[in-house]
């Protein structure tokens, strides 16, 4: 798809003469593109719970949330955290948001730092092996109660980013980059292919910044609101 | 949790102990509760959304101690001696008695509460009845009269007991009756509320003991009483009886819903009627109210009361 994508930035760039967006500059775009629709994702699927809570939304193909999930769950991911120290363990570097923790098939339960003493000190819902809490700092996770330890005790599973998309290319032929897929480092969009105009729209509104010109920002910008209208 | 099989059942999978899982059937752990409660009543969907976990174990232990200490007929028994102060230190779990009784000849005797001090904390005093403090100011205690009246056998009791003040008073038969000299209901006859002779004791509940008179003599007390559930604090031991599983989801919906910002009163009213009306279905349910048992009770009408 990131060829697809690029050809048309391009061909749009190249309408009027406007410019040329380099394929280093594009690979930047590119990445900022995919960030903010995969981030828009999650807005986008609580807009569609509140509608069906008020029951405006249908089921079937007009089920929009279950697709909007199933874009999400395209980045759904688990790993076991490497145990640091202690009850400490290390999350995966790609993580966005944790979805679930789990010990011993168990779910551990997210607490906020402010709460987890109280809740240590609490008779009836201090963290257990069957009731076990955790608390998030930073790309660590303390895990309680604090006899859980050890590398595989603990399993994550989570919603990591995308991964870098990133147009390769052999050489200049004739003043034109040559796309190569099969290069090292190649990255396609990770994002369902439906999502090409949008991708497109996005990074036309960054390009058209770069290079200054209004027209191709304000392009992208119409566009996209567009396609959000018609899709709500 | 998944079903068992018979063997696990009867034989606990061939493993020590092989008693571990009869009965189990009837109960539902908390485990499967809030697992449950968390699948079923809680989501996007449904009228308890982004709460926490813990909440709700909080919650399904507040029903099911709620539970334990009036609506489930389950007693737990504890047997032990007395000990050399004629005291009965309460079993680790203890909320509330039901019935305390003494062991004699082969036969429960059930003991009954006294209605009188039998113990009482005392403070030093001097001579002139002043209350005496050490050097730091803090009150001198001592062991009360009482309490010692009574660990010695020498504390009278207005119950008909061996520690009457009547007892072993003479007396004479005329004509097939029994008389006596002293007034013991002789003006306005007997208190029956006191006319036993079983021992009598009285609860300490900070002293976390049950205080028995001295006639008690090396006898063994057994002590029938209700526990809150919490097995200890050991959450894999806890269970609640299935009749009562739909009361404890709709106590917790009801106690999230009741104190979450925003949520409509006549939400909160109809989650409050559904776990009344759960609470007193499951309770009509395990009084186990069925013809055999009626029948029992209607066989008594043939007795004649003199």
């Amino acid at each position: 798809m990131i060829n697809s994508v690029r050809n048309t930035v391009l061909s749009v760039l190249n309408k009027n003469n406007y410019g040329y967006l380099s394929p280093s500059d594009f690979n930047l775009f590119a990445k900022q593109a995919q960030l903010d629709l995969f981030e828009d994702a999650f807005y986008e699927y609580n807009y569609q719970i509140n509608k069906e809570n008020a029951r405006q939304s249908g089921t079937g193909y007009a089920n929009i949330s279950k697709s909007l999930a199933e874009v999400i769950e395209m980045f759904s991911d688990s790993a076991t955290p490497s145990n640091l120290f202690q009850n400490i363990y290390l999350l995966p570097d790609d993580w966005y948001f944790i979805n679930d923790v789990y010990y011993d098939d168990k779910s551990v339960e997210k607490i906020s730092a402010s709460k987890i003493k109280r809740l240590l000190n609490s008779n009836l819902t201090a963290p257990t092996t069957q009731f076990p809490a955790y608390v998030l700092r930073g790309t660590v996770l303390d895990v309680y109660p604090s006899t859980i330890t050890g590398t595989g005790a603990v399993e994550v599973n989570y919603i990591r980013y995308p991964k870098v998309p990133n147009w390769t290319y052999n050489s200049l032929i004739e003043g034109t980059p040559f796309f190569n897929p099969s290069l090292a480092g190649y990255q396609d969009f990770e994002l369902p292919a439906d999502y090409e105009p949008d991708l497109v729209n996005k990074i036309l509104q960054y390009a058209g910044v770069s290079i200054r010109e209004n027209t191709v920002t304000n392009f992208g910008i119409a566009q996209e609101q567009q396609e959000n209208n018609d899709e709500r | 949790m998944a079903y068992l099989t018979e063997y696990q059942y009867y034989e606990n999978g061939g493993t020590a102990p092989t008693n571990k899982n009869w009965g189990s059937y009837q109960y539902v752990s908390l485990e499967d509760i809030v697992n449950n409660f968390m699948l079923m009543y809680s989501g996007n969907h449904s009228l308890i959304n982004n709460e926490e976990q813990y909440k709700v174990l909080f919650h399904a232990k507040r029903a099911i101690q709620e539970l334990n200490y009036d609506a489930f007929k389950e007693v737990k028994v504890l047997e032990l001696k007395l000990d050399d102060e004629f005291r009965f230190v309460l079993p680790s779990n203890y909320v509330n008695w039901v019935r305390i009784s003494v062991l004699r000849n082969g036969v429960l005797m059930p003991c009954g509460e006294n209605i009188q001090a039998n113990g009482a904390s005392s403070y030093l005093q001097n001579s002139q009845g002043k209350i005496l403090f050490d050097s730091e100011g803090n009150i001198e205690s001592k062991t009360s009269e009482l309490d010692t009246l009574r660990i010695t056998q020498q504390l009278k009791t207005m119950y008909l007991n061996g520690n009457s003040p009547y007892n072993n008073q003479y007396g004479y038969n005329y004509d097939g009756r029994w008389y006596f000299d002293f007034e013991i209901g002789a003006r306005f006859g007997l208190n029956t509320e006191t006319a036993n002779m079983n021992p009598t004791f009285r609860i300490d509940s900070k002293a976390g003991v049950i205080n028995f008179d001295s006639t008690l003599d090396d006898e063994v007390v057994v002590v029938e009483y209700v526990s809150d559930g919490m097995e200890g604090g050991d959450n894999t031991l806890i269970t609640v009886n299935k009749l009562f599983e739909d009361y404890v989801y709709a106590y917790i919906q009801y106690a999230i819903l009741n104190s979450k910002l925003g949520v409509q009163e006549y939400i909160v009213n109809r989650a409050r009627k559904s776990k009344t009306a759960l609470l007193r279905n499951a309770k009509i349910r395990i009084s186990n109210i069925h013809p055999g048992r009626l029948l029992m009770n209607l066989r008594g009408r043939d007795k004649w009361i003199k």
